[in-house]
């Protein structure tokens, strides 16, 4: 077996671990089905829901904010950030503003969000932009700003113009720590669309979930958090696969 | 650096706030929208709810909340992410489970957890705890694993044990990437007590604000958002100070937090 089997396999065991303790909780009576259902019932459940049009739609929904608002915060964050990098004056004005609103809560914007542009789909999107934009934004500007200056300068003397400059050399060098970046957007994306959407929503994995709170409906406030977990981690596969794709040739990523 | 630079670099941030104060001013005056107050209407009802009684209990009961989730969750992170760093077994059966808890937002287990434990302090506590941990682990993990072999060969050729070695090299030399994961976790932890309390609703700032939307009462709103924000901005600027005593050694580092994830 090869090493990374091995590792995989271990991985596996909590995961089981988990899953044995949940069921044995309730079958040796510990636990009351009404207050934890048996996994066997939740991925039943989950497999029967997948299929059914409603909660696809709530898929939709939540994904469609959730893009909506990566995209936005990825086109924003790569630019300001390339922008404070190069520019000395961008960089004055950028940095203090970003030093103030990154450790803001962005959340308690959530109710002035709310008020100003409505319940519908621009609030959550805006939440998620203004979430995700800070690691992406922040690590753009850590890689383009630890580019080495000598390529920078090589190119330049080789008559390159400071334009090609940004896509040629700064992007490429730079591209790693953007990409981590998005990455850890992306998982803040997923987390933000949910929790805007179990706040105020009438649609969304979010809004299945409060319904299924309020209604005492164990079994279906499984299905919605398994399913953002699946989510986020065919997501995650995918934004690896981009990335591994997009670096080939970077040395050890 | 001169004196005049490092009065610039104090200063930038309180201008980024007043600049933010005056463009919300003045996007509120030319709005017009009746839900949507102006900078000094809100900075005015501040003082209505810092000197509410209940109101402050209610702010004071939620920071409690969040310190001790926030102390038991770097207690418990610390140790498994240095261990999961050092050794590639540890790592491997923790990293998947890591993997499928992480994109799950933390809060959102908020109405499970309330079921099991009541909507207590318990309950809250342990979302903080739970969203709080997964970074802190994370960096530790990184930091451990990039410690440099070598300083562990010497220190195991010395004669130090398996847990000196951990104390004393690698819980040191992990320190600088350690403190990146407990700032974001900070932040982490107070948008976790905030998150909690809007959904379930039943006392703590969260709810003090969405009390304050659905009674229409929009100066509060932003009054609210504003104190929160502040509390994010002070924790996180305080933290920055401690870090920074604490890893004097270390390169200085980008002054601008890292990860926010």
């Amino acid at each position: 077996m090869t090493a990374r089997a091995q590792d995989l396999l271990l991985g596996m065991v909590p995961l089981a671990l988990i899953i044995a303790l949940w069921q044995a909780l309730v079958s040796f009576g510990y636990a009351p089905t009404t207050l934890l259902p048996p996994p066997g019932l939740v991925f039943q459940r989950l497999a029967r829901q997948l299929v059914t049009s409603t909660f696809e739609q709530d898929v939709a929904a939540t994904l469609f904010r959730l893009f909506a608002g990566f995209l936005i915060a990825v086109v924003l964050g790569i630019t300001i950030g390339i922008a404070a990098a190069a520019s000395p004056l961008i960089n004055s004005a950028v940095r203090p503003v970003v030093r103030v609103l990154a450790p803001l809560p962005k959340v308690a914007l959530y109710p002035a969000l709310l008020l100003l542009l409505g319940f519908g789909h621009e609030s959550k999107i805006t939440l998620v932009a203004a979430d995700a934009l800070f690691p992406i934004l922040l690590s753009t500007y850590y890689g383009a700003s630890t580019v080495e200056q000598k390529l920078v300068w090589s190119a330049l003397a080789a008559g390159t113009t400071p334009r090609e400059v940004l896509f040629k050399v700064v992007l490429p060098a730079a591209a790693p720590s953007i990409l981590t970046g998005c990455r850890i957007g992306l998982v803040i994306s997923c987390i933000v669309v949910f929790l805007a959407e179990m706040i105020t929503s009438t649609d969304g994995l979010g809004h299945v979930l409060v319904t299924a709170a309020r209604t005492f409906q164990t079994v279906d406030m499984f299905v919605p958090l398994i399913t953002i977990s699946l989510l986020g981690l065919v997501l995650n596969g995918a934004l690896g696969a981009l990335r591994s794709y997009l670096l080939r040739g970077f040395p050890d990523v | 650096m001169t004196s005049a630079q490092i009065f610039g670099a104090r200063a930038a941030p309180w201008l980024a706030c007043l600049g933010l104060l005056v463009i919300w001013q003045i996007a509120a005056l030319l709005l017009k929208n009746d839900s949507f107050p102006t900078a000094l209407a809100a900075i005015r009802a501040i003082p209505l709810i810092l000197g509410d009684k209940e109101a402050l209990i209610n702010i004071l009961a939620s920071q409690r909340r969040m310190t001790i989730g926030f102390a038991v969750a770097i207690v418990v992170s610390i140790p498994l992410g240095l261990m999961m760093g050092r050794s590639r077994a540890v790592a491997s059966f923790f990293n998947p489970l890591l993997m499928v808890i992480y994109p799950v937002p933390k809060a959102a287990l908020m109405p499970i957890i309330m079921l099991w434990l009541g909507v207590g302090d318990l309950s809250k506590t342990l979302v903080i705890f739970l969203g709080v941990s997964l970074p802190v682990i994370y960096h530790s993990f990184e930091g451990a694993r990039s410690v440099e072999e070598k300083m562990l060969w010497s220190g195991a050729a010395m004669g130090l044990s398996a847990a000196e070695r951990m104390v004393r090299i690698v819980l040191p030399a992990a320190l600088p990437e350690i403190l990146t994961g407990c700032r974001t976790g900070l932040v982490l932890a107070l948008i976790t007590m905030v998150t909690s309390e809007m959904i379930a609703r039943q006392s703590g700032a969260g709810n003090i604000l969405f009390n304050a939307l659905d009674m229409g009462e929009y100066d509060l709103v932003f009054a609210m958002i504003i104190i929160i924000g502040a509390m994010g901005i002070c924790l996180d600027a305080m933290f920055e100070a401690l870090r920074r005593r604490l890893v004097k050694w270390s390169e200085p580092q980008f002054d601008m937090p890292l990860s926010f994830s």
